[in-house]
């Protein structure tokens, strides 16, 4: 080509290009205005917060829905409500995205002819149900109705149904039904159930097995009770554990035992408090004779703690004022189950605990639920050719039950399989006909979270697809079956309830706006019933310990008894203890993986009796070497076996070997390293905090900045934060954080805004550390960029203008704590979970830089009202997304300008230190450690 | 030829002039032209002749951080018998009786990552036509201001507002 040519076609090419984009942007966004005009009170553009009730869990916390021009947006706790008081865990922070998930169920679903499930109406769907009902009732066969847990109002509704339409009410599905408990409490003091634990009225708490910050029974409450307690400093806790949870590490004394060891440890603590007449209730001659007795060397060589410890243990549990003891998770979901919770239970009894911090009278209302025994009696009828229909309500049965009991081959047997479903789960999927269920927060209903506590659920959206409430549900088809009706419709017969026990319609609307009423309930004084108990006890089945080769399959704080993993956000967030986010994983002893010279995320295979299975290895200290530990809901169903006698899950496996295969697995472990290699991030004592305040290692080129009014820092108290994640999920959920999945985080690319970091020392204590952007006066990240788009605003924030940055990543680069994060990509939230972004933070595209800004819309939202209100903001008007949900109140906001305010007075208490002080950037954020109360024995 | 090309430099010196002047006009038209909107509001009728206040419509303006368009509703109360004889007020009725919001075209669009209240504006007491020009003369809603950073900035210095860049950018 002549050069003359080039220039023609350079010059006819760029033409073309300049006059292409020539073309005008042009807004097409539509403005659609209301055809009837809101309510006075209600603005546009401003949130509202609703009280509802949260069902992630059947812990039922309370909670207030966050709704902006319709759409709930954020879920956090109800700060009045008595058992989470304002917080919420990880679970209930990420199931906003439960009520979005784009996989819901979306109308009724019926099978075809060919075997398929097609979507029908409403009307063909409850008719054909309404007529297998009643055309079982002619034939002679038995309906049931099996739902997972159910409290309050619906409760009654079921039963009233279930007399209607000839069903027979089974006892409720729950993976997690504390059945050993239960079943120790049935016969010692005839309470089919799971007390009320009054933690705060505790000195001395003796918990064995039971993860009270992770998942047992009602784990926000528990986390706010103990952190309530130690604040007082009236609380010491000793925790019993074959594993390594978190809970474990988090207590005060860590107490390593081997597995299935439990029952040891609380007989000769019975013994011991016999003994030594330390008991305040007498124990019955023939029950003392039926007790198991061990030597004190055959307890210490069974649960592998010394005979100080157990002596120390058992004067400390005698002797206590107050003393709580909590058995259950792990400890009671094996072979010796029943053993642990009824040894408990004596121990309560013995030491008073029945009388003060062990409350019957406000249970747990668990007395519905069933066990595995329930589904093997299911099986039963299912075989015998009995069953007319099978409804099964909000539970997954087929995906969880354990594989002995042959439920999916039985459940071919019955006439009509019905699901009530929010998800086509594995049970959803073999039913004829899958009714879709709307969310709590799309319907009305209540929960009766403990005995005598109603919470309330109200609906904060209009229902997303074509579903209904299991109490409409109910009431349509009970009227199709028999004619009769309690009311028009559930809300209305709700209404009508809630009206009769609050006597009038203000009370009704003030329990809608307080979210809950506690109602006066009969009292239950209970007594030792010695009988049964003395005869189990005189056969107990105390097996020796596991010794070698235990598995252990641990709840996770992540996924509960697994329901919580469709959530997307719950696998984004990494395991608090391993920071692995997706995939599987064992964890061992570090002395295991020496032996075996393999390292974290090399691939073992796992084998046990019931299979075999290849995961990645995870180092985990803490863990004695005899056992390792996979997550509950990591291991295949098919794994688990049923405890005959209580009908638990057993989660205890024996004979279970490791071996290398040679493999590295793409695991994602997103901490660098867990140990802090002496470098003394949190120092451990107080001579690495010496020079410890204003002003000093802060030389810098640029000259200071000066704060007027506000310079916003932060207070994180390291020994009251328990590492539950709650605040990571918080954080995502308020600021539109993507959630970037697996591949993403093997490269490096996780999005969240806060992190916690463990870091196990040679003792294997666990110190965890929270790291979000510490908002530095002398912020490295500020001097590199070249576009200015970070800079330090007048307010003490280190700020980003999103839409300036043009993501050279110098930030990321200079910034010693790796708290930005970097837009890979453009971020996109399926339909219709896009609904649940909150408008009043952008949503940064590809190419953007971004981290924490301590919930900057949070702080000009305060600023608004002071300026509306014509003063300056006070101490507490702002609270970060993060100090919101945190059920320890481990994290503290405010204006360090103001001496009086919180976070003034916790940033120059003596225990305050800042990370990596001595590069003299001057972070706002002040962390608080004493580290005084972790022992191990 | 020395003669022919002065007469042609200096013709093609003005013209490229005249072309960048008329294409920025064609731009500026484009961009800031009214748009077809649904239903042809006169602001100078409402605003001008009949002398309602801008706040009678948009309530929100003084609350919250959208003015808002007023419910239809709002347009009943007067239109339930008001010039009923108008074609566009026809439209308007029609929308009523099928009970569908007018999709009205939005003109002031600020993007996404920009925080504005109005409440905050109006409270400082500022006029809306500082923004919005003179709604009591225009027929047809156009944007009259650039609504650019370098637009609200001048301003911010002027009165002694903030000028931090978080006031304004989310």
């Amino acid at each position: 080509m002549k050069r003359r040519d080039f220039l023609k076609l350079m010059g006819m090419a760029s033409t073309a290009t300049l006059l292409s984009s020539c073309g005008v942007e042009r807004t097409t966004e539509k403005l659609i205005p209301f055809l009837i005009p809101p309510s006075e009170d209600y603005i546009p553009g401003e949130s509202y917060f609703y009280a509802s009730t949260c069902t992630e869990c059947p812990a039922h916390c309370g909670l207030s829905v966050k709704v902006r021009d319709f759409n709930p947006i954020k879920l956090e706790g109800n700060a009045d409500h008595p058992l989470n008081s304002g917080a919420l865990c990880i679970r209930g922070q990420s199931s906003i995205m439960r009520l979005y998930h784009p996989e819901r169920v979306k109308q009724p679903l019926m099978r075809d002819a060919s075997g398929k499930l097609v979507p029908v109406s409403w009307k063909e769907a409850l008719g054909k149900v309404a007529q297998a009902l009643q055309v079982s009732g002619k034939s002679n066969k038995q309906n049931i109705y099996l739902a997972s847990r159910t409290t309050g109002s619906l409760a009654e509704l079921i039963d009233w149904f279930c007399q209607r339409a000839d069903v027979e009410r089974f006892p409720e599905y729950e993976l997690f039904n504390h059945a050993a408990i239960r079943q120790a409490n049935a016969l010692l003091f005839g309470q089919n159930d799971i007390p009320g634990y009054n933690i705060e009225a505790a000195d001395f708490l003796l918990t064995v097995g039971a993860d009270l910050l992770e998942t047992f029974v009602s784990p926000v409450r528990y986390t706010r009770q103990i952190s309530r307690a130690r604040k007082a400093g009236q609380l010491s806790w000793y925790h019993a554990e074959p594993h390594a949870s978190l809970t474990g590490f988090k207590a005060d004394y860590r107490l390593r035992i081997a597995p299935r060891s439990e029952p040891y440890l609380l007989a000769f603590l019975v013994d011991y408090v016999v003994t030594n007449k330390l008991n305040r209730h007498s124990l019955p001659t023939s029950m003392r004779a039926a007790l198991p007795k061990f030597s004190v060397q055959e307890v210490s060589k069974q649960t592998g703690l010394d005979s100080r410890t157990l002596n120390e243990l058992g004067l400390k549990l005698g002797k206590a004022q107050n003393p709580l003891i909590i058995s259950g998770g792990v400890s009671t979901a094996h072979d010796s189950g029943l053993e642990v919770a009824l040894l408990t239970g004596l121990l309560q009894w013995l030491l008073g605990m029945t009388e003060s911090t062990v409350d019957f009278t406000h249970s747990e209302n668990y007395h519905r639920v069933g066990s595995q025994k329930d589904v093997a009696r299911l099986v039963r009828a299912l075989e015998n050719g009995q069953v007319g229909v099978l409804m099964v309500s909000r539970a997954n049965p087929l995906g969880t039950a354990v594989p002995e009991l042959k439920l999916a081959d039985a459940v071919t047997k019955a006439d009509l399989r019905v699901a009530l479903t929010q998800f086509l789960d594995e049970t959803a999927q073999v039913s004829d006909v899958v009714l879709p269920l709307s969310h709590a927060m799309e319907s009305w209903g209540d929960a009766e979270s403990r005995r005598g506590l109603v919470s309330v659920m109200q609906p904060t959206v209009e229902p997303l697809w074509d579903t209904r409430s299991e109490g409409d549900v109910l009431i349509s088809l009970a009227q199709m079956v028999s004619g009769k009706t309690l009311a028009p419709t559930y809300q209305e017969w709700l209404f009508q309830r809630w009206k009769q026990a609050l006597g009038s319609n203000e009370a009704v609307d003030a329990f809608l706006k307080k979210g809950y009423y506690e109602k006066s309930v009969p009292a239950i004084r209970v007594d030792l019933d010695a009988r049964e108990a003395t005869r189990l006890l005189a056969n107990a089945q105390i097996n020796p310990a596991v010794g070698e080769g235990a598995l252990v399959a641990a709840p996770s704080i992540r996924t509960f008894d697994g329901r919580s993993a469709i959530l997307p956000l719950i696998p984004e967030i990494p395991d608090p203890l391993t920071t692995i986010s997706y995939g599987e994983w064992v964890s061992v002893s570090p002395a295991v993986a020496r032996a075996m010279n393999a390292k974290d995320g090399h691939q073992v295979r796992l084998k046990t009796e019931r299979g075999e299975l290849l995961l990645a290895l995870k180092k985990q200290p803490g863990l004695a070497e005899g056992v390792s530990v996979v997550h509950r809901d990591q291991l295949p169903a098919d794994f688990f076996t049923m405890e005959p006698r209580t009908g638990e899950v057993k989660v205890l496996f024996k004979r279970v070997s490791l071996e290398k295969t040679g493999v590295k697995v793409a695991i994602p472990i997103l901490s660098g390293s867990q140990s802090q290699h002496g470098r003394g991030l949190i120092p451990k004592n107080l001579s690495h905090r010496e020079g410890h305040g204003e002003g000093e290692g802060g030389e810098t080129l640029y000259p200071p900045h000066e704060h007027k009014t506000y310079r916003w820092g932060m207070a994180i108290d390291l020994d009251a934060c328990v590492a539950c994640s709650a605040c990571v999920a918080a954080c995502h959920i308020e600021n539109n954080v993507p959630w970037v999945g697996k591949e993403e985080h093997l490269k490096g690319r996780e999005m969240s805004w806060i992190r916690v970091e463990p870091y196990y020392d040679d003792q294997e204590h666990l110190d965890t550390l929270i790291m979000l952007c510490q908002q530095c006066d002398n912020a490295p990240c500020e001097s590199v960029c070249p576009v200015f788009a970070t800079y330090h605003n007048p307010e003490g924030l280190n700020a980003m203008v999103y839409n300036r940055c043009v993501g050279t990543r110098y930030c990321h680069n200079n910034c010693p704590y790796k708290v930005r994060r970097f837009n890979w990509f453009d971020h996109e939230w399926p339909e219709p979970m896009d609904r649940m972004i909150n408008p009043e933070i952008w949503k940064r595209p590809k190419g953007v830089m971004e981290k924490c800004t301590f919930c900057v819309q949070r702080i000009r939202k305060a600023e608004d009202l002071a300026k509306d209100e014509g003063r300056l903001v006070q101490d507490g008007d702002i609270v970060p997304a993060c100090a919101q949900t945190c059920p320890t109140d481990a994290i503290v906001f405010g204006n360090l300008l103001d001496e009086e305010a919180r976070v003034s007075k916790l940033a120059h208490s003596e225990h305050a230190f800042r990370v990596f002080e001595v590069l003299g950037v001057e972070p706002a954020v002040h962390y608080l450690y004493k580290g005084d109360w972790k022992h191990e024995s | 030829m020395k003669k022919s090309i002065v007469p042609v430099l200096f013709l093609g010196y003005f013209g490229l002039i005249a072309g960048v002047l008329l294409f920025m006009g064609f731009y500026w038209q484009a961009k800031y032209s009214p748009p077809e909107q649904p239903i042809h509001f006169p602001h100078d009728v409402h605003a001008g002749k009949l002398g309602l206040d801008c706040m009678f419509c948009h309530r929100y303006a003084d609350k919250s951080i959208h003015a808002t368009v007023p419910a239809m509703q709002i347009c009943m109360n007067c239109h339930q018998t008001a010039a009923h004889d108008r074609p566009e007020v026809q439209k308007l009725l029609k929308y009523w009786e099928n009970k569908e919001p007018i999709p009205w075209i939005k003109v002031h669009d600020l993007p996404d990552f920009v925080y504005f209240s109005h409440k905050r504006h109006v409270k400082a007491g500022l006029d809306c036509a500082n923004c919005h020009g003179n709604m009591k003369v225009v027929q047809q809603v156009r944007q009259t201001r650039t609504l650019r950073m370098g637009f609200c900035v001048s301003c911010h210095r002027i009165k002694g507002a903030p000028t931090d860049c978080l006031t304004c950018h989310k």
